[in-house]
């Protein structure tokens, strides 16, 4: 066992009081301000590893419930879709066509809730009778008033959760028209939100570019043009222009 | 427990207080320390020391930490600069000399350690 003469090796009545006491008068001032000054930087060093390692651990934290929320988010849009016609990966393209245009425009962080309302979008289908959403032929005017009910009921749904104010707005607004002929407002330019102006071009574009019954898919570039022609009435120019810009380098989306 | 080669650092300052306190919690984030109180001695220590890291203060007489950061090897060490205030034009002078990082003096022992751990974990 090493002994250091200077310092006793456990508690002892003589240094009861602290370390200070020891060797009495032979300890100078800057003895006991040296010790001092380890004790500080001990505890400076061990505050700042605790508070990094409760910073990573909330980190984990935080990226575990944003993943547990975005998957519910998701399970929630699939089963809506599931009514639906729609298929594939619709909802998935939806949100990284659109995640990237925001991302374009440099506004994605004062969005961060928008990828949720790009997936929920038709959330508002679960109140509309599957007789109307799955008629084979044209609806009737009937019909169509119930339809269109579709993206206040999805509004009204997310409405009061936390979090979530952007993705009701985009909800809400999905089929509001640039020149205000879309519904259910009839909100027109700067009063739609501009994430769901986003949604408007990025929704239409993929519909256009995937095949449905009753025709074949368009080309990017034919789709594309149809954008930039229907900008100024069913879209926003700037979001349009955006848009087209970015087409060609669009994320591919695989998996469904 | 053994020290890493990794945690092993040169504190380089004309002022014992600095060096004193700057060594102390350094030595308290298990580092291995030594010191050095200008220029060519620091450069004579760091080539036989061989730091990982050096925290070199800008403002030295004779050579200051310019020149002695001009002079190291850098594929072999990372040099945190201790300057007296932001000033920009030093420090591209500093980033020109080869300096990983700065420090404004005063600074605290946060900063100090976040700054050695941004440099070798």
């Amino acid at each position: 066992m090493m002994t250091d003469p200077s310092r006793p090796a456990g508690p002892s009545p003589a240094s009861a009081g602290g370390p200070a006491s020891t060797g009495g008068a032979g300890e100078s001032a800057t003895d006991a301000l040296e010790r001092q000054l380890h004790v500080f930087a001990k505890d400076a060093v061990a505050a700042y590893r605790s508070e990094r390692v409760r910073a990573a651990e909330l980190e984990r934290a935080l990226n575990t419930l944003e993943t547990a929320f975005l998957e519910t988010i998701r399970s929630l849009a699939f089963t809506v879709e599931a009514k639906d016609a729609y298929t594939g990966q619709h909802l998935e393209r939806c949100r990284v066509y659109g995640l990237a245009v925001l991302d374009k425009l440099g506004i994605a962080s004062d969005y961060p809730d928008a990828q949720y309302g790009f997936l929920l979008h038709d959330s508002g289908k679960v109140g509309v009778p599957d007789s109307i959403l799955g008629k084979p032929g044209p609806l009737t005017t009937a019909e169509w008033r119930v339809m269109r009910t579709h993206p206040l009921i999805g509004y009204q749904m997310l409405a009061e959760i936390p979090f979530l104010s952007t993705a009701a707005e985009i909800v809400r607004s999905h089929h509001e028209m640039f020149d205000g002929g879309g519904y259910p407002e009839g909100l027109a330019r700067e009063q739609i939100p501009l994430p769901a102006r986003v949604f408007s071009v990025v929704d239409a574009y993929d519909a256009m570019t995937t095949n449905r019954p009753y025709r074949a898919a368009l080309s990017a570039e034919h789709a594309a043009g149809e954008i930039s022609r229907m900008a100024g009435s069913q879209f926003d120019p700037e979001v349009s222009k955006a848009f087209v810009e970015l087409a060609p380098t669009l994320p591919t989306v695989t998996g469904g | 427990m053994s020290p890493s080669p990794h945690r092993t650092a040169l504190v380089v300052d004309d002022e014992e207080v600095i060096r004193r306190l700057v060594r102390t919690v350094l030595e308290a984030d298990e580092f291995v320390v030594s010191e050095a109180p200008d220029g060519p001695v620091a450069l004579r220590t760091a080539a036989e020391a061989k730091p990982a890291i050096i925290i070199l203060d800008v403002m030295m007489p004779d050579m200051d930490g310019v020149e002695v950061c001009r002079r190291l090897d850098h594929e072999a060490v990372k040099v945190v600069m201790l300057t007296a205030r932001d000033d920009p034009e030093l420090e591209r002078r500093c980033k020109e000399a080869g300096a990983d990082a700065f420090l404004t003096k005063p600074f605290s022992s946060t900063e100090l350690l976040a700054v050695l751990e941004g440099l070798i974990g």
